[in-house]
């Protein structure tokens, strides 16, 4: 007695039936983007997303909804490609699109970061119509502009970091468009890096492409669609689920930013956290103007910073797609630091964007304090390029982390930071980078006393001397560097870090946390130190054995912050 | 099975609830014992198990010429944190490398403002630096100094430290520097302090992954020394006087000497012996390209076995969360060793379903363990799990287990209707279809890893499914990818440990030597190998068995990081050879990730690898003349497939059915320790060597 069902195992339209597709569905929609951000990063060409740090590979539906999004991709990049997405769809109609089309954009003004990051979307069909776009993004080598490898720290607009794509076809029907592809190759310092990154990105969203075709020959276009509804709407459902966990209130939070290595001045960045009965909105009225420099946080980078912070105080395994953003809302007030007006640079972003996740944490850590952390320390950027021998360029991006701040109840962590950055498995190792490049690494370890004193204390920072064997220009971006991280509640602030040239005649230069082109001859030593992140507590409470460890592990050398009076000395 | 010239064979696979001992011989003769793990001592239930077995067969202890371990000692003493205490010497500047570490933090972790980095194995007060330098090109920038190196060696010694593991910078380039070090430290240390040195253990570039991979191995070492030594006394007061061998993570076996010396290696014994079985069953009926899938009661493992050889990783990441659903390995420790691909997921017989808050159903990575189990056991569970599904399903007959288990579907219905049936609104057979088939979308899952997402299309591939729960999933799970032919192994339950006697002796050696593809010296390449294949033969144990030798190429494009490793043939290089090997990269880079890429190429690592064949088990296949019709079924049940239910579905016994024998689905078939599940879409017939082999019959045939 067979009662036969149509269409195989999942094709039943019943609520139970959904319930069960659903998880499968959602299997293989995260698979999908995993196997495109896999194919982007394993075959990129730029050794800083080789290791996975600056990449991100997302599957949205034709109306801009964020489907699914790998898990590799960097939180950094959270809102990248939907913002990206929505800003080609007020360009491009969808019926201007054909199968095998493929489209980039890198305009910050139109849902990009900075030039460096190139978003690649292919419009996916079905039955005649554009159903989903596929979606890769990447940090390239470089795009041009005032600095090597998109570092231009002193870049004082849009036009001083490097070419600028609106929304453009790099392939249409399934050809390539020589003249883009031209143009970015022609304006690059490293022509066959940038070519090979794009032809990752394209890779990436290829494997998309296929992976829903299948879906839809499995499931058919109406089923698949529905699916994908579901899935939202089970996200949105869970983070208002969880919202209505985070006690009702409006919380205010606010970060200093040191400086913008142009002008005289700190920037504030101001945040309101309005906690609803399931929302959040979280309003930046008060925060600074724009800045001359390049420390500007366009929309699609400012709305990743609100919706990572806005993610640490709810259940992680909430998928992230469009259901997360349901529930958030924003106040950008234009004109500053976090909504910029064209054309002011936005390559230095980090600082910005970090010091709004900072202002986030610390309003909602007044409504949860058992969440409260103390301010961490940031990623400092460099770029190395000379000539080889031969007369081919060179060029090496890098970076270093700082430590992260002390937590309520627990130090912070090493040379990791901050939360809204990578850990460091996206830094290059010792070995592969010496045997690329003309240098050598002579040091890299942690910084002792570093950690911000406190109760809990803070992470430590890390310092590399990297020894020059030719000559090379050096371009340096570090922030919270002159004002390290502070502590929080009677912690004390981690130690500042600093970027220094060692000549080789015996000299030390000290160089600002932003600046571009150094000279350096053999012999020369580039010394990078990054800041401590900040304590929490007075470092009197800190308990005796706590700073025992420290001293035995050599994290602590000198004690005396920790030995005025206190409850754990007395 | 008994003769006086007739040699016998031994497999022990200790798991973390059964110990299977295997004994096969050379007459194809084969029986299998299960007992229970002796977690405080595994070597007493091994050599209980063995005892009984021999017993049972009457077998001179003598006579046993092989015996193949198949371990997870390393694996446990890592997790476990209770490896011996040692010391880390590195080059000056970056005695911090171990604590600074890589730190990739998976995606949930992310956004845990409270995430804790994993204590480095070795503390900073074992943690010592010496004065010296190598660059990438092997030469010395600094030289040792020879004083301040007995300085270190005895304050290494001063330490407590029982071993000490040596990694300095570019050594894979100039080992001479850990040469030195490690002879002063066997000076300074007692005799039976543990030595090693990264230029021994895996002389490959980067230096944080070859680091750790030393350190495991002295982390590991002293304990699986001793451990092996006492199973060798245990084993010869049993009179079997054979040497004893070990499984290695990439699928060949290596003497018990070597587990002591690179135990790192042993650390995914038990998952190659599994996709050794696959292969093995393969080469039986004579199929090239095989899914190997393993459903236990906690995880299912699953790999690909392509022309006899198992696929490998060189990323692997000891107490990773693993690669299942395409996330990178992140946490763990990070060895660099050659490790069977094998996609790992929390699903098994006793994993749990669940329905999360937002109301989606889930099942697993939590199991019910074999303690309590299953609800259906009877022995206080309350949670519903995958065994509880296929009980209700009717897969599983209700009633006696071997092993003294007994099944109660009233109890399975009962933890299904509480959690999983009521808060979806389905009715309780449709809930335990839901947990199978969930559970089958995260199996599917982990093979999508080990093949779409290497570029490897399985529809042409046999799946081999087995393990306790396997033959239950694997006709459905295959159809999936339009897999057509499954086959479950006789004796699918312990198919692993039957694997570990099926498998040769092999060794791997590495060395990274950069060098542009175009201007590559091929008389420096033809010795590069040759050292290798001399090392790895001087591991092997001796025997009379021939000597194949397989090589590979690291290879990529200048300016990326990343490598693919590429065969190379083993004919005499020559520029020849080289542009073979860079031809093969670029189809393999198309393949993998299907981009046409060009430009210059560099080569990076070689690798060798020597396997020595070895007399050992080959079953006898029955013959067989023309289809033989079922007998009568043993039983009928009610069973749901999906789609459909049968009221009365033959069940049959395996022993009942010969080679030859030709079923058409839906039936059950019981064998001793599993049940294979022939849906209406399969038939089912027994080979000349008694597997079950599963064909899809093509939509539209009539049945």
């Amino acid at each position: 007695m067979h009662e036969d069902r149509e269409g195989g195992e999942a094709a039943s339209a019943s609520a139970a039936s959904l319930a069960i597709t659903a998880e499968i569905v959602r299997n293989a929609l995260a698979v999908a983007v995993e196997e495109a951000s896999i194919v982007v990063v394993r075959s990129s060409h730029s050794s800083n997303i080789q290791e996975g740090a600056d990449a991100a590979g997302a599957l949205l539906d034709a109306g801009g909804r964020l489907v699914a999004q790998s898990a590799a991709t960097s939180v950094m990049h959270s809102a990248s490609l939907r913002s990206g997405l929505r800003s080609i769809l007020q360009e491009i109609a969808l019926d201007e699109l054909r199968p095998g089309d493929v489209l980039a954009c890198n305009d910050p003004y139109r849902g990009g970061i900075h030039a460096n990051d190139i978003m690649v979307l292919r419009p996916v069909f079905a039955e005649d119509r554009v159903r989903w776009f596929g979606g890769t993004l990447i940090h390239v080598a470089d795009m041009g502009g005032s600095a090597v490898g998109g570092l231009g720290s002193l870049a004082g607009d849009t036009y001083a970091e490097g070419v600028l794509l609106p929304p453009v076809w790099l392939y249409r029907e399934g050809k390539p468009n020589r003249d883009v592809l031209g143009i970015i190759e022609r304006n690059s310092r490293a022509p066959g890096k940038v070519v090979g990154d794009v032809q990752a990105l394209v890779a990436g969203v290829n494997v998309i492409a296929r992976r829903m075709d299948e879906l839809t020959q499995r499931y058919g276009i109406d089923e698949l669609e529905r699916q994908v509804d579901h899935f939202i709407d089970y996200a949105a459902r869970r983070i208002r689920d969880e919202i209505r966990r985070i006690p009702a209130g409006s919380y205010r939070g606010s970060f200093t930013i040191d400086t913008d290595g142009v002008s005289d001045r700190t920037f504030d960045i101001v945040t309101t956290v309005n906690v609803g009965d399931a929302d959040i909105t979280v309003d930046f009225g008060g925060t600074a103007d724009q800045s001359p420099g390049a420390i500007n946080s366009s929309v699609s980078q400012t709305l990743s910073g609100v919706l990572y912070a806005i993610r640490c105080f709810v259940d992680p395994s909430i998928p992230m797609n469009e259901g997360c953003f349901d529930a958030i809302h924003t106040v950008l007030p234009p004109g500053s630091m976090v909504n910029p007006n064209p054309p002011a640079a936005c390559g230095g972003r980090v600082v910005t964007v970090t010091a709004a996740v900072e202002a986030i944490l610390q309003a909602l850590s007044q409504a949860v304090p058992d969440r409260a952390v103390a301010a961490s320390a940031l990623i400092h950027v460099y770029t190395l390029t000379g000539l080889h021998p031969d007369g081919e360029r060179w060029l090496s991006l890098g970076y270093e982390f700082g430590g992260i701040g002390a937590r309520h109840g627990a130090d912070g962590p090493d040379a990791t930071g901050a939360y809204f950055l990578g850990g460091r498995s996206v830094i290059p190792q010792i070995e592969p980078l010496e045997a690329q490049l003309p240098l050598v690494i002579e040091r890299c370890a942690l910084v002792a006393d570093s950690g911000g004193p406190g109760q809990w204390r803070g992470g430590l920072g890390v310092e590399m001397r990297i020894r020059l064997e030719s000559s090379a220009q050096l371009t340096v971006r570090g922030d919270r560097m002159g004002m390290p991280p502070p502590g929080a509640h009677g912690g004390w602030p981690g130690g500042a870090g600093h970027f220094a040239i060692e000549r080789a005649g015996g000299a030390t230069e000290w160089l600002n946390p932003k600046q571009q082109h150094v000279p350096l001859e053999a012999g020369d030593v580039f010394v990078m130190r990054t800041s401590g992140g900040g304590g929490m507590g007075p470092p009197a409470d800190r308990l005796p054995e706590a700073l025992a460890e420290d001293l035995a592990e050599g994290r602590v050398s000198d004690p005396a912050p920790y030995a005025a009076t206190g409850r754990a000395a007395s | 099975m008994s003769a006086d010239s007739t040699r016998w064979f031994l497999g022990v696979d200790v798991g973390g609830t059964f110990t299977d001992v295997v004994l096969a011989d050379t007459r194809g003769g084969v029986d299998v014992i299960k007992v229970r793990t002796t977690p405080e001592d595994q070597r007493e239930g091994v050599a209980e198990g063995i005892a009984a077995l021999l017993a049972a067969h009457r077998v001179d202890p003598g006579s046993v010429v092989r015996l193949v371990h198949g371990t997870t000692l390393a694996t446990n003493v890592i997790l476990e944190q209770r490896g011996t205490d040692i010391a880390f010497v590195t080059s000056r500047g970056f005695g911090d490398m171990l604590r600074l570490g890589r730190e990739f933090r998976q995606e949930d972790e992310r956004f845990d403002l409270f995430f804790r980095t994993p204590a480095p194995p070795v503390p900073q007060s074992r943690t010592f630096e010496v004065n010296e330098r190598i660059d990438a090109a092997g030469r010395v920038l600094v030289p040792l100094d020879s004083a301040q190196v007995e300085a270190v060696a005895a304050e290494v010694a001063g330490s407590g430290a029982a071993a000490v593991a040596i990694c300095l910078l570019h050594a894979y380039a100039h080992p001479a520097h850990e040469e030195v070090v490690a002879e002063a430290c066997r000076a300074a240390m007692p005799e039976t302090a543990y030595v090693v040195t990264s230029s021994e253990v895996w002389p490959e570039m980067r230096e944080y992954e070859r680091a750790m991979t030393t350190v495991m191995c002295a982390y590991v070492g002293p304990v699986m020394s001793g451990y092996l030594a006492g199973l060798g006394t245990r084993l010869e007061t049993l009179g079997i006087r054979c040497p004893i061998e070990v499984m290695e993570s990439s699928g060949g076996v290596m003497s018990a000497a070597l587990a002591a010396r690179r135990p790192i290696a042993t650390v995914e014994s038990g998952g190659a012996a599994g996709v050794i079985a696959a292969g093995f069953v393969g080469r039986l009926i004579d199929v090239d390209e095989v899914i190997s899938f393993d459903m236990g009661g906690t995880t299912a493992k699953t790999g690909v076995v392509r022309g006899g050889r198992p696929d490998i990783t060189h990323d692997f990441h000891v107490g990773g969360i693993g690669s299942a659903g395409g996330a990178r390995p992140g946490s763990g420790y990070p060895v660099k060793i050659p490790v069977v691909d094998l996609a790992e997921v929390g699903a098994g017989g006793g994993s749990i379903a669940w329905v999360d808050p937002g109301g989606a159903l889930r099942v697993g990575p939590r199991s019910s363990g074999s303690v309590p189990g299953p609800a259906g056991y009877g022995l206080g569970g309350t949670e519903a799990t995958v065994t509880d599904a296929n009980l209700v399903l009717g897969y599983l007959r209700p009633g006696n287990l071997s092993g003294g288990v007994s099944l109660d579907p009233e109890l399975s219905e009962k933890a299904i209707q509480q959690a999983v049936a009521g808060p979806l609104g389905l009715d309780v057979t449709g809930a335990a279809r839901a947990i199978h088939d969930v559970a089958n979308a995260s199996m599917a899952a982990a093979i999508r890893v080990v093949t779409v997402q290497r570029g490897i299309d399985p529809r042409s591939f046999t799946l081999v499914g087995f393990g306790g729960a396997g033959p239950m999933h694997a006709a459905e799970l295959a159809e999936t990818f339009g897999i057509t032919s499954v086959v479950i192994p006789r004796a699918a339950g312990v198919a692993s440990a039957v694997g570990l006697v099926t498998a040769d002796l092999a060794a791997d050696r590495i060395l990274t030597r950069l060098m542009p593809a175009d201007t590559a010296d091929p008389a420096e390449v033809a010795a590069i190998f040759a050292r290798l294949e001399d090392q790895a033969v001087a591991e092997l144990p001796g025997g009379d068995g021939g000597l194949v030798v397989s090589r590979a190429v690291d290879v990529r494009f200048r300016g990326q990081a990343h490598q693919l490793t590429v065969p190379a043939p083993t004919e005499p290089v020559t520029r020849q050879t080289l542009e073979t090997v860079t031809a093969t990269f670029i189809r393999q880079y198309h393949e993998t990730y299907g981009i046409e890429m060009e430009g210059p190429q560099e080569l990076v690592s070689f690798r060798a690898r020597v396997l020595r064949t070895v007399e050992k088990f080959a079953p006898v296949p029955h013959p067989v003349e023309g289809p033989v019709a079922p007998p009568e079924p043993t039983a009928h049940r009610t069973v749901a497939f999906a789609g459909s239910v049968m009221d009365s579905c033959p069940v049959y016994l395996w022993s009942d059915l010969g080679p030859g024998t030709r079923l058409a689905g839906p039936a059950i078939i019981e064998g001793v320790d599993t049940t294979v599940v022939a849906p209406p879409s399969h038939h089912a017939a027994i080979d000349p060597w008694g597997n079950v082999v599963l064909t899809r019959v093509p939509p539209g045939t009539s049945t």
